[in-house]
């Protein structure tokens, strides 16, 4: 949809209109890319915001920085967030596609790395089969999917490294200037080599012909001035290799904008779907198998453990239930990395069930304190110990009255179980993104991926109804 | 048997049971009786170690229970329990198992009593308590008379020596009482101990070969009831009486 009231505009009227070039991008990118100025706050430093203020000085503009997410850069672009995308976008054939490329700023490598001491590790050739971490739909990620390896997606630059680290991919591919910056810089790891490299280019929504002209003439004068190289000369990230956006022809970019092969949804997509749907199945059913002793665990110790043991568990509820999941698959996997060495699957179902114990615990603290005190009095009166009398007379009351709360629970963890994402696993969710940027739209990967899910909730909401339906009687 | 000696018991520092001394004897039936907030019920929870108390002693056969018995909440305690039955004034059956369920949990699962032997045991005495069509039902389907004799009947199924009912009748109307003196009438007959709280008098005459009258935490007069209900010797017993007619003769629709 575009920017409401100017509907008549094109790209580059609107932008000349209201006087400024909006650019979209990610803070969040880091080094050298953009970030939040620590000296100037609420500013931004990074070569790329020299290289939006050079281009809207060109334009007669100002240049004005807008923070969106990183991975929804192209749909916020295209919902018209922003005039164009200026943040190490890659050209892939998939975004060629969807939107319009001005011609490349920068020409960079895709630099594999291994670990030091991982000497087997010589090119891409020896990686058959092993996992390889980078950025998802990356330009790195494309090539790993037809490299026979497998590619193991990240969302951030210093979490595949700190997983070469600690052994958990065999090695990772990313832009040169992310290996220099976040994986060089490791002790532990080894640069293997360059396979292969790429651009980066200003995206600019489809319509906007006349703003990527302007672009594009805006990019040939500070190229031609030195203005451009001395940007990136600054950020320590010029190389003779640039000298090519200098001398770049509109030919060069007709044809690297060529290549607009995109995937399409098939039998394959199919499958990989319905693997991402078992690992999205078995991690929120080995979360809930964890969750669920722990939970009743916490809310005994709550109700009839000594004191201090009844703190700790509240303190275990408030602490897991108080903090984002997110925050603590983070710690789990990276944090701990050094105590705790955890697959990304086992980590995953760890953290979740971790943190839906402290949910359950409620649950069933609420379920035992819904069964009547007489309850607990008649079982004693009858000589039965404490955890005998929970065990036969108050935990089964309880769980009737925490079934619904469980199954609630359950349903909103097989969704909470996308956060796994964060810690390299691919599951539904992850699945969907991805094919969704391969294929260039989200219609049926996203129906295909809520049918999957609605597929394992459902017969799951219809098993409990069955079985309080059973219970009710007693 | 079950005695106890000086058993004090304090709430919040008000003393509720003030140096109680008493014998039930087997085969004896015990009716205690007092105006309300005397301290029977506290009494009663305390002679199978429910309650807590402050100092004296609770005697089972050659079993002694103190006060820090009781508060450790350990074995002491639980055989103490295993041997004197206690039937509530609301019941309190399991409410997720059945009649049969509730009668055979404790006999399997405390004394260890195999199921066979224990389902055999349970029917027993759900037809002793005249409720052997309804062994499947669960108490949400039970009327309170058929619940109470289910917990009877659950309390029976330890084999206890001491049987205690916490005001049996206060829920029943009086046809069904008639049906509950009959059963407990034969358990005294069997040699059982019963103690019953009851604020029926009718209920105490008919059953009670003794009644005590706890007042203020002390027993103020203990007797055969034909004496104590038809010539109280504590003024306080009397006016306790008093009103008792009143509220019995009301009950009854007179
Ligand atoms: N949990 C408690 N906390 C504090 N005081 C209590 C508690 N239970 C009982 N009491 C007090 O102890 C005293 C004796 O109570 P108890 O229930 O034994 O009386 P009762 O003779 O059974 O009376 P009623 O005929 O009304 O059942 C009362 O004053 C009562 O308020
Ligand atoms: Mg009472």
């Amino acid at each position: 949809m575009p920017a409401c009231g100017a509907e008549q505009d094109s790209g580059l009227a609107r932008v000349r209109r209201t006087g400024e070039l909006r650019w979209g991008a990610d803070a969040q990118g880091g080094e050298p890319y953009a970030m939040e100025d620590p000296d100037a706050p609420g500013g931004m430093r990074g070569f790329e915001v020299e290289l939006a203020e050079a281009l809207a000085r060109e334009l007669g503009v100002k240049a004005r920085f807008v923070q969106n997410d990183w991975s929804n850069l192209i749909p916020s672009l295209e919902r018209g967030g922003f005039d164009v995308a200026l943040n190490g976008m890659e050209v892939t054939p998939a975004r060629s596609g969807r939107i319009l490329f001005t011609r490349p700023y920068y020409v960079f490598n895709l630099r594999l790395l291994a670990r030091q001491d991982d000497a087997a590790v010589t090119g891409m050739a020896a990686l058959r089969g092993q996992r390889v971490g980078t950025l998802a739909n990356s330009l790195a990620w494309d090539l790993l999917q037809r490299s026979g390896v497998e590619a193991v997606p990240y969302e951030g630059v210093e979490e595949p490294y700190i997983d070469l680290e600690q052994g958990r991919v065999r090695a990772v591919l990313m832009d040169d200037i992310i290996a220099q910056r976040y994986g060089q810089v490791r002790p532990g790891l080894r640069l293997v080599g360059d396979v292969g490299e790429g651009y980066y280019a200003i995206a600019v929504r489809q319509g906007d012909e006349d703003l990527r002209e302007a672009l594009d003439a805006a990019l040939g004068r500070i190229a031609h001035s030195g203005e451009l190289r001395a940007i990136f000369q600054r950020w320590g990230i010029d190389s003779a290799a640039q000298q090519r956006m200098v001398d770049w022809t509109d030919a060069q970019t007709r044809e690297v904008l060529s290549n607009t092969h995109t995937a399409r949804m098939g039998w394959g997509q199919l499958v990989l779907f319905l693997q991402a749907a078992v690992v999205t199945l078995l991690v929120s059913a080995g979360a809930m198998v964890l969750a669920i002793p722990l939970g009743v665990g916490l809310a005994l110790t709550r109700l009839y453990g000594p004191g201090w043991a009844g703190r700790l568990a509240t303190a275990y509820v408030e602490l897991f239930r108080g903090t984002p999941v997110l925050l603590q698959l983070y710690v789990l996997y990276y944090g701990l990395a050094g105590v705790l060495r955890l697959e990304p699957l086992s980590a995953a179902i760890l953290g979740l069930g971790l943190n839906y114990a402290a949910y359950e615990a409620e649950v069933y603290r609420a379920g035992v304190l819904a069964v009547p005190r007489g309850q607990l009095e008649a079982a004693m009166a009858l000589g039965m110990p404490l955890k005998l009398a929970l065990r036969r007379v108050i935990m089964p009351q309880a769980f009737r009255v925490a079934l619904p709360g469980v199954t609630n629970d359950f349903i909103a963890l097989l969704k909470d179980s996308s956060l796994v994402s964060v810690i390299s696993v691919v599951e539904l969710t992850k699945r969907m993104t991805i094919t969704a940027v391969d294929v260039r739209s989200w219609l049926i990967p996203g129906a295909l991926c809520a049918l999957l899910y609605l597929a394992m909730s459902y017969p799951l909401s219809r098993l409990a109804r069955r079985l309080e339906a059973r219970l009710e009687r007693g | 048997m079950i005695e106890v000696e000086k058993l004090s018991k304090r709430y919040d520092g008000r003393l509720v049971l003030d140096g109680i001394d008493a014998t039930f004897a087997p085969g004896e039936m015990t009716a205690l009786v007092g105006p309300s907030g005397g301290g029977k019920s506290t009494l009663l929870r305390c002679l199978n170690g429910l309650e807590s108390f402050d100092a004296g002693v609770v005697r089972v056969g050659s079993d002694t229970l103190a006060p820090g018995d009781v508060r450790a909440q350990g074995e002491k305690v639980r055989s103490i329990r295993r041997r004197v039955g206690f039937v509530f004034q609301q019941w309190h059956l399991f409410a997720h198992r059945t009649a049969l369920g509730n009668v055979t949990e404790a006999p399997m699962h405390v004394k260890g009593v195999g199921r066979k032997e224990a389902l055999e045991r349970g029917r027993e005495l759900l037809e002793k308590v005249g409720l052997s069509h309804r062994e499947d039902a669960y108490p949400s389907e039970l009327s309170g008379g058929e619940q109470q004799r289910v917990a009877i009947a659950r309390a029976l199924a330890m084999e206890p020596e001491v049987l205690l009912l916490d005001e049996p009748t206060s829920a029943l109307d009086p046809e069904r009482v008639g049906g509950l003196i009959d059963v407990l009438e034969q358990l005294r007959s069997e040699g059982l101990t019963l103690v019953s709280v009851t604020h029926e008098m009718r209920f105490a005459q008919e059953l009670a070969s003794r009644v005590l009258v706890l007042y203020g935490g002390r027993i103020i007069e203990e007797g055969p009831p034909d004496r104590v209900l038809a010539s109280p010797h504590h003024e306080r017993t009397r006016a306790f009486l008093g009103l008792g007619r009143v509220a019995a003769l009301r009950t009854m629709g007179a």
